[in-house]
C-alpha cells in the first residue's frame, strides 16, 4: 500500500506554505523602518508594570530612537534579571531580601512611587468604617462575621494575598504586626482577582492597591481616633491615610546614560503625574 | 551500540543502502535519547533548587506537615494539605471528565454519522485551544458566582470548582486521543462480531473498546497530566486556603494545590531563600505523583491487556489455587464497598444514602433482566448524553468569550500597537510573537517527537530502555508548566545566555508539547496493523521505506491531532513565555530570534491581573488569540481529513 500525494493534497501543502509565508512577510514589514536605537529593558513586578509602561509611552514620544521594553514575571525575576544583567532595570514592590543583598552587593533600588493599599467590601455591604484592630481581627480570625464588627449576620469572606506578594507582606507588618493570618481566607496571586472576587462575593473583603478601587466594590474608611480617613490619594500624600508601601525600581549599580535619564523622567514632574494618573501616590 | 551490531546486512544488496539505514537509525535513536536527555536535565533542575528544603527541615516534616506558612514568624514548611489538595482536585475532575470523554469518544468514532462527527470533532478541538488563562476567568467570573448562588454557600472557589475546571480542560485530551484509539481499531474485527449476530453496542463494549484499551489508557494519562499540571486555571477558582477539607469529603472547602502554591508564590519569591527551594521541593514532589500514577495505569493496564488477550499471558506459577484468589478478590471488593458506603453516610446521612444504593442495586438489577437491544438503546442514551453536555458546556464557555469580546473587535485593535498600556490601541506585535512563538515550538517539538516515536514503536523491542523512556516522558507531561517557566529561564536565559528572547520561549514551549507529540504519535503508529508492515518488508521494502512509505501516511490523522492539540497548548500558555520570552509592549517587531516578542496570552494575563480599566480589551484579546488557534486548527483538520480518506481499511 504505497500512498502518494494526490493533487487535492498538493494544493493543501502549497496553499499552507503560502499562509506561512504572507504571515512572515507581513511581520517582515514592520522591522524594515529601524535606524539606529537605544533599548532599555525592564522587568519585574506586576504592579509596578503600569508606571514603567505609561512612562515608557511618554518617554519614547520624546525620544523616538528609544525602544523600551517592559514586562512582567513578579519581583523576584525582576531582581534576578537585573543582577544577571539580563534587564537593565529591576521592578520590585517589596524591598530587597536578604539573600538577593549577598548574591547582587551592587544592585540599587529607587523609589518611585508610593502605593496606598484600600481595604474592600462588597458594594451592598453596610459597612464603611473599620479601625485597624477590626481589620486585624478579621484576618487573623478573631471575627468570623460581619455583625461583630457592626455588620448583618453573614460570616466574612476573607480574601489574602498569596503568601510571596509584597502587598501581603507589607499588610502582614504594619496592619496585621506580624500576626498569623486565618488559614480558611482565600488566597489570590494579584490585586485584579482580588477585586474581581470580592466585587462578585457580598460578604467578602479584601485589600488592593488605591489604583483597583472602582464602582464594583466599596473601600471602607479607617477610623483613627474618632476620624474616619477616606484611602485617597491626598490622604496618603498628607500622611493621614496609614497603609501606604514604596514601589522601586532597581538598577545594578548607579544608573548612567540612557538608564539614568530615562529614571529621571519618571521622577520628574511629568513622570509623577502619570504615577497619579495610574491611581499611584507620587513621592514628592 | 546495540543497532550498529545488529547484521541485517544480508537484506541489501548496496552498501550504500545499508549506511542509509544505519544514518536513520542512528538520527531516530538521537530523537529518542533527547527526549530523555531532556527529562534529565529537568529533573536534575528541580533536585539541585530543591533538595536545600529536604535537608533544612527533613523529608518527612516537609511531606508530612500540615502547615505551609512560608512567610509567618517563624514561617512552616508543611506540604501535605498541599499533596492532598492536588490529589483531591485531580480525582475530582477525573471523575467527571473520564465518563464524560469517554462516552463522548465511543458516540464520535461509533454512532454519530460522519457530518456530525466532524461538526463534533472540531468542537471538541476548540475547547482544547482555549488559553488556560481564560478557563481560569470564565470559572472566576461564571463558574464560582453559579455554584456560590446555586448552593447558598458564602463563597464558591472550592475543590469543587477547581475539579470541575480541570475536568473541562482535561477533556479535549481525553476524547481526542481515545477517539483516534477507537477508530484505529480495524474494520475487520467489528465486522466479524456484527456477523456472528452481535448487537451494535455488544461489539462497541466487547470487541471495539478492549482492542483500543491502549490507546484509551493514554487518553487517560495524557488527561491526569494535563490536569494535574495545570496551573494558571486552577489557582484562580480553589480559593488557594491551604488547609484540609473539613470533613475530608466536603467538596465546598477551599483547597490549595501544588501546581496554584507554585502559580501564586514562584514570582515574588527571593531567588535562593528556603522559601524558594521549599517551592522547588514541591515541584519535586509533583513529578513524584506523576510517576506514580503512571506507574499504576500501567499496571492496570498490563491487567487488562492480560484479561481480554489471553494469548499474552505468560505462562506464570500459580501461587494460589484458584479458589483462595477467587476469596482474596472478594473480600476486597467487600472492602472497597463498605469504605464508599461509609463515605456515602458521612456526606449525605444515613436516609439519603440507603436511598442511593437501593437505586443502585435496582439498576443493577434491572441491566441483568433487560434484552440486549433495550440495552443497547440506553447505552447510545448514555452516550449520547454526555457527548451533548461537552457540546454545551463549549457553548456556554464560547458565548461567554464571544459576547464579551465582540466588542473590543476592529480592524484597527487587529492591526495597531498598543496604546496606553493596553487600554487602548491593538495587539498587532502580540498577534505576531504568537505566531512566531507557536510556529517555532511546532518546528522544534515535531520532528523531535515523531522521530522518537517512530524510534520507539518501529526500532526497538517493548525492554527496560524503552519504559524508562516512555516514563519519562509521561512524567514530563505532568511537569506543571510553571516548571518549565523557570527552567527555561535558569537553564536557556541565564546559562546558555540566550537572554529572554523568542528562541528561549520556542524552545520551552517545546519542551512542553514534546510529550503529547510522542504519545500520540506513538498510539497513530502502534495502530497500524502489522501485517502491512511484513507485508512491504516482504516485497524487498528497506525497513526504513516501509516505516515511510506504508506506516506514516496511515498514521498520519494521529499525528495531526496530537499536533493540534500542542498547537492549542502551546498558544495559550502564560506560564512557560512569562519568564523566558515575553515582554509586555514593544515599539518594534523582533528581528531576530534573539530578541523578546509579545504574546497574546501573556498580554491577556496582565491586561486582566495588573492594569485596572482594561477590561474590555482583555476580552477583545480572549477572542483574537481564540480565533487564532481556530484559524491554525482549520488548516491542520482540512490536512487530516486528507490523510484520513486515503487510509484503505
Amino acid at each position: 500500500m504505497v500512498i502518494k500525494m494526490d493533487a487535492k493534497t498538493k494544493k493543501i501543502a502549497v496553499f499552507g506554505v503560502m499562509m506561512g509565508l504572507v504571515v512572515i512577510a507581513t511581520a517582515l514589514s514592520g522591522c524594515l523602518k529601524s535606524g539606529e536605537k537605544h533599548t532599555i529593558t525592564i522587568r519585574g513586578s506586576t504592579t509596578v508594570l503600569p508606571i514603567a509602561q505609561k512612562t515608557a509611552e511618554a518617554y519614547m514620544d520624546k525620544h523616538p530612537n528609544v525602544d523600551i521594553s517592559v514586562s512582567g514575571g513578579g519581583s523576584s525575576v525582576g531582581i534576578q534579571s537585573v543582577g544577571e544583567g539580563i534587564a537593565d532595570i529591576g521592578m520590585a514592590s517589596r524591598d530587597l531580601k536578604d539573600e538577593e543583598k549577598t548574591r547582587y552587593p551592587n544592585l540599587k533600588p529607587i523609589v518611585i512611587a508610593k502605593d496606598g493599599i484600600a481595604i474592600i467590601v462588597h458594594p451592598d455591604n453596610p459597612v464603611t468604617n473599620l479601625t485597624l484592630e477590626q481589620i486585624r481581627g478579621i484576618y487573623n480570625g478573631t471575627y468570623t462575621n460581619w455583625k461583630e464588627v457592626g455588620g448583618p449576620d453573614k460570616e466574612i469572606v476573607v480574601i489574602n494575598r498569596d503568601s510571596a506578594s509584597g502587598t501581603r507582606e507589607f499588610f502582614w507588618e504594619h496592619v496585621m504586626q506580624k500576626d498569623d493570618f486565618v488559614a480558611t481566607a482565600l488566597e489570590k496571586n494579584s490585586n485584579g482577582a482580588v477585586k474581581q472576587t470580592v466585587s462578585q462575593t457580598p460578604n467578602a473583603i479584601g485589600y488592593v492597591g488605591l489604583g483597583y478601587v472602582d464602582k464594583s466594590v466599596k473601600a471602607v474608611k479607617i477610623k483613627k481616633e474618632g476620624t474616619e480617613v477616606e484611602p485617597t490619594v491626598e490622604n496618603v500624600l498628607n500622611g493621614k491615610y496609614p497603609i501606604a508601601r514604596s514601589l522601586y525600581m532597581i538598577t545594578n549599580g548607579e544608573p548612567k546614560g540612557i538608564v539614568k535619564d530615562f529614571i529621571d523622567f519618571v521622577l520628574s514632574e511629568e513622570g509623577q503625574r502619570i504615577v497619579e494618573e495610574e491611581g499611584f501616590v507620587p513621592i514628592s | 551500540m546495540p543497532f550498529l551490531i545488529e547484521s541485517f546486512s544480508f537484506f541489501y544488496s548496496s552498501k550504500r543502502k545499508y549506511f542509509k539505514e544505519i544514518f536513520i537509525k542512528g538520527t531516530l535513536f538521537v530523537s529518542a535519547i533527547f527526549a530523555i536527555v531532556v527529562i534529565f536535565f529537568i529533573i536534575f533542575f528541580l533536585f539541585k533548587e530543591g533538595h536545600p528544603i529536604f535537608e533544612n527541615i527533613g523529608l518527612w516534616n516537609f511531606l508530612s506537615g500540615k502547615e505551609w506558612n512560608p512567610t509567618g514568624d517563624p514561617p512552616s514548611y508543611g506540604a501535605f494539605s498541599l499533596i492532598l489538595g492536588t490529589l483531591l482536585v485531580t480525582s475530582g475532575a477525573m471523575i467527571i471528565s473520564v465518563p464524560l470523554g469517554f462516552g463522548s469518544a465511543i458516540f464520535i468514532s461509533e454512532i454519530a454519522p460522519p457530518k456530525i462527527r466532524s461538526i463534533i470533532k472540531s468542537g471538541v478541538e476548540i475547547l482544547a485551544g482555549i488559553p488556560s488563562v481564560v478557563y481560569g476567568f470564565f470559572g472566576l467570573t461564571v463558574l464560582t458566582d453559579w455554584l456560590r448562588v446555586t448552593f447558598d454557600k458564602p463563597s464558591g472557589e472550592c475543590w469543587l470548582a477547581g475539579s470541575i475546571l480541570l475536568g473541562i480542560m482535561a477533556l479535549p485530551t481525553i476524547i481526542s486521543v481515545s477517539e483516534d484509539a477507537i477508530s484505529s481499531v480495524p474494520m475487520e474485527y467489528k465486522e466479524a462480531s456484527l456477523s456472528l449476530g452481535a448487537t451494535k453496542w455488544q461489539t462497541i463494549s466487547k470487541v471495539i473498546v478492549p482492542s483500543a484499551l491502549s490507546g484509551i489508557t493514554a487518553a487517560i494519562i495524557l488527561g491526569i497530566g494535563r490536569a494535574i499540571g495545570e496551573t494558571m486555571a486552577v489557582m484562580m477558582v480553589t480559593g488557594n486556603a491551604a488547609i484540609i477539607p473539613k470533613p475530608i469529603t466536603n467538596v465546598f472547602s477551599p483547597i490549595r494545590t501544588i501546581t496554584g502554591t507554585l502559580g501564586i508564590e514562584m514570582g515574588e519569591v527571593a531567588y535562593g531563600s528556603t522559601h524558594y527551594h521549599a517551592l522547588f521541593g514541591l515541584a519535586l514532589i509533583l513529578f513524584a505523583i506523576v510517576l506514580i500514577v503512571n506507574m499504576i495505569a500501567n499496571v492496570i493496564l498490563g491487567k487488562l491487556k492480560e484479561k481480554h488477550m489471553p494469548a499474552l499471558k505468560k505462562k506464570k506459577r500459580k501461587m494460589l489455587s484458584q479458589k483462595t484468589m477467587w476469596r482474596v478478590k472478594r473480600s476486597i471488593y467487600a472492602l472497597c464497598s463498605l469504605t464508599l458506603m461509609w463515605l456515602l453516610v458521612v456526606q449525605f446521612g444515613i436516609e439519603i444514602s440507603v436511598l442511593i444504593i437501593s437505586i443502585i442495586l435496582c439498576c443493577y438489577l434491572i441491566s441483568k433482566k433487560i434484552s440486549a437491544k433495550t440495552s443497547q438503546r440506553v447505552a447510545f442514551g448514555i452516550v449520547a448524553l454526555s457527548t451533548i453536555i461537552v457540546l454545551f458546556i463549549l457553548g456556554i464557555i464560547l458565548y461567554y468569550i464571544i459576547a464579551n469580546g465582540a466588542r473590543a473587535l476592529s480592524w484597527e485593535f487587529l492591526s495597531q500597537y498598543p496604546l496606553d498600556s493596553g487600554r487602548a490601541g491593538g495587539i498587532y506585535p502580540a498577534i505576531i510573537g504568537t505566531l512566531y512563538l507557536v510556529g517555532g515550538a511546532i518546528l522544534i517539538a515535531l520532528p523531535i517527537g515523531i522521530g522518537a516515536a517512530i524510534y520507539l514503536t518501529e526500532y526497538t523491542k517493548e525492554g527496560l530502555l524503552t519504559k524508562i523512556i516512555r516514563t519519562g516522558i509521561e512524567a514530563l507531561n505532568g511537569t506543571p508548566s510553571i516548571v518549565f517557566g523557570l527552567f527555561g529561564f535558569a537553564f536557556l536565559v541565564l546559562y546558555l545566555n540566550l537572554g529572554v528572547s523568542l528562541l528561549a520561549g520556542q524552545i520551552t514551549l517545546a519542551l512542553m508539547i514534546l510529550p503529547t507529540i510522542i504519545r500520540t504519535t506513538e498510539e497513530s503508529l502502534k495502530s497500524v496493523p502489522q501485517s502491512m508492515r511484513e507485508a512491504s518488508l516482504a516485497l524487498g521494502a528497506t525497513k526504513w521505506q516501509t516505516v515511510r512509505k506504508v506506516v506514516l501516511p496511515p498514521a498520519m490523522p494521529g499525528i495531526i491531532t496530537g499536533t493540534i492539540l500542542s498547537i492549542g497548548r502551546a498558544a495559550g500558555e502564560t506560564a512557560p513565555i512569562m519568564f523566558t520570552a515575553v515582554v509586555f509592549s514593544q515599539r518594534f517587531l523582533p528581528t531576530s530570534p534573539l530578541e523578546p516578542v509579545m504574546a497574546l496570552p501573556y498580554h491577556l494575563f496582565v491586561l486582566t491581573t495588573s492594569v485596572p480599566g482594561a477590561e474590555q480589551n482583555a476580552y477583545g484579546t480572549a477572542l483574537v488569540l481564540l480565533l487564532l488557534v481556530i484559524c491554525l486548527y482549520i488548516i491542520a483538520i482540512m490536512i487530516r481529513n486528507h490523510y484520513r480518506k486515503m487510509r484503505k481499511w
